[in-house]
């Protein structure tokens, strides 16, 4: 569903990717771990164009992407994202920052927009929140609402980067919950995070990056239990304490 | 309703209220008491001649809102193209011009504020009068002067305005935008339906002040002989020898624009309120 291969990525003279390659099946859950700065980030950006890869090519069902003659905004449509900070729309409710997208990128129609939306903020357990302004939620619950906003554009896969390190450790649990249960039904996810849980319950593989490469990858078990490369064994039990 | 937040808000604004009532009347009684008092207002000339306060009251308003208005547009297009981050160069002869034009602009932008916001207004009215005068010397000189006047004015608020909206633009996160293109905006949606919102709910109070401080600016028209309303009490009060009357009047029709306009534009900020982007009416201040 989503492939990569040796993508490089340069801000300015920092060469923050240096070669990756993945490949991402369709319905597979795939968490990426590393320390800040190994560029786990700007591989996310990279799969949606939000940053441009310098070299290589991303594929997403099929379709090269990154090429200039492409509609950058339908490549978007094609693959959700999911931010640390949220990102909802200040000065919209919840319901509307989910309609936003489907009503003026799609051109859905507002009745059709706003049944859609409702049920996919049942989804994640918010129908009651529907008209609050994300100033009146709590982090765990704009979370949820950016989840929504994502999956209502029908995306083919969904990148979530670090979704729970901004939340205070009573909200983790909810948040994770409505991506399990996304995992579940099939979504083709790629998933930034250090929630150690989450990532055994849900991915049956693992990628350590540092140092804009990936180190190592493999079995949840394997890389938490039996880390080969010595980086990754150090930066695993300091996840893990 | 009824909680204690509510409650305690509730006596606030009863405390304002009666606090307000109280500061006014004691400031309009010290006023009457000097003015009419003391010194006696006739009362005659004032009610004789009050419309030709208002004939310079209408001039004032006009030129201020016209300025105003324009200055808008000028102000929106600089401050936006002054707020964008230096866009990536695409590839070609196409991507290589594009950048160039918008790479001119913006510096054209810095320049254009630099000079606005580095110089008297005073000396702004005057630079442009004379230049017209010069090189227009065949119009009618009344003409010109509401021209030279017209024009200055707009480049002045145009300059001011620019940097209200740029500072508007740039305090919208930049995660908003990123989240907008994630789903598929394009930058130009992603500005009308993201960022625009919210950024005009946050320059509407800075918006306000800078139509209140063009309006009170605006008297410093009369040094190229525009007719408005300070240069109107300014003739009354020397020609007709009414220093008191004259300026109470003109005083008098300042606060008929100001107040209404401030209380009206207080009205729209408390419908568009959002809660978490919520801005309190700030101080006005200029000149």
């Amino acid at each position: 569903m989503i492939r990569v291969e040796d993508v490089h990525k340069y801000f300015g003279t920092l060469h923050v990717l240096r070669g990756i390659s993945l490949d991402v099946s369709k319905g597979e859950a795939l968490v990426i771990i590393g320390p800040s700065g190994s560029g786990k980030s700007t591989l996310l950006r990279c799969i949606n164009l939000l940053v441009e890869p310098d070299a290589g090519r991303v594929f997403i069902d099929g379709v090269h992407v990154n090429r200039h003659d492409i509609n950058r905004e339908w490549v978007r449509q094609q693959v959700g994202m999911v931010f640390q900070s949220f990102n909802l729309f200040t000065h919209l409710t919840a319901l509307e920052n989910v309609m936003l997208g489907p009503i003026r990128v799609k051109g859905v129609s507002r009745e059709q927009a706003e049944d859609k939306a409702k049920q996919l903020l049942a989804r994640v357990g918010l129908a009651a929140k529907a008209n609050a302004y994300p100033a009146e939620l709590s982090g765990g619950q704009q979370q949820r609402v950016a989840i929504a906003r994502a999956l209502a554009m029908d995306p083919k896969a969904m990148l979530f980067d670090e979704p729970t390190s901004a939340l205070d450790p009573e909200y983790i649990r909810e948040v994770l919950d409505a991506m399990t249960a996304l995992a579940r039904d099939g979504m083709t996810m790629i998933v930034v995070t250090h929630e150690m849980g989450f990532a055994s319950n849900v991915a049956k593989r693992i990628v350590f990056m540092d140092g804009g490469v990936i180190l190592e990858e493999g079995h949840p078990q394997e890389i938490f239990e039996h880390p080969k490369q010595e980086r990754t064994r150090a930066f695993v039990s300091k996840i893990l304490r | 309703m009824g909680s204690l937040e509510d409650l305690r808000r509730q006596r606030t604004r009863t405390f304002d209220t009666i606090a307000a009532v109280v500061l006014t009347i004691g400031i309009v009684g010290v006023l009457l008491e000097v003015l009419v008092g003391r010194y006696g207002l006739n009362w005659t000339y004032i009610a004789s001649a009050w419309p030709t306060y208002l004939r310079g009251a209408w001039v004032t308003f006009y030129v201020t809102t016209v300025s105003y208005i324009v200055g808008m547009g000028i102000g929106f297009i600089i401050g936006w193209a002054r707020a964008a981050r230096v866009s990536v160069r695409k590839p070609g002869a196409q991507g290589a011009a594009v950048f160039g034009v918008k790479y001119t602009l913006r510096r054209m932008g810095d320049g254009y504020v630099a000079a606005i916001r580095g110089t008297p207004l005073f000396v702004q009215i005057v630079f442009v009068s004379s230049v017209l005068v010069i090189r227009f010397s065949s119009l009618d000189p009344n003409q010109l002067a509401l021209i030279a006047g017209l024009v200055a004015l707009t480049a002045n608020t145009g300059g001011y305005q620019s940097e209200i909206f740029r500072a508007g633009i740039q305090t919208v996160h930049t995660g908003q935008v990123e989240a907008a293109r994630a789903i598929g905006f394009s930058r130009w949606k992603a500005m009308r339906h993201v960022v625009l919102p919210q950024a005009l709910r946050l320059v509407i109070p800075p918006l306000t002040n800078e139509y209140i401080g063009l309006l009170k600016a605006s008297s410093l028209l009369l040094v190229i002989g525009i007719v408005e309303l300070t240069e109107i009490g300014r003739r009354e009060a020397f020609f007709q020898g009414k220093p008191f009357e004259s300026f109470a009047i003109v005083t008098g029709l300042y606060l008929l624009i100001t107040v209404p306009v401030s209380k009206i534009v207080e009205y729209i900020e408390r419908r568009l309120r959002v809660p978490g982007l919520g801005i309190q009416a700030a101080p006005t201040t200029r000149v």
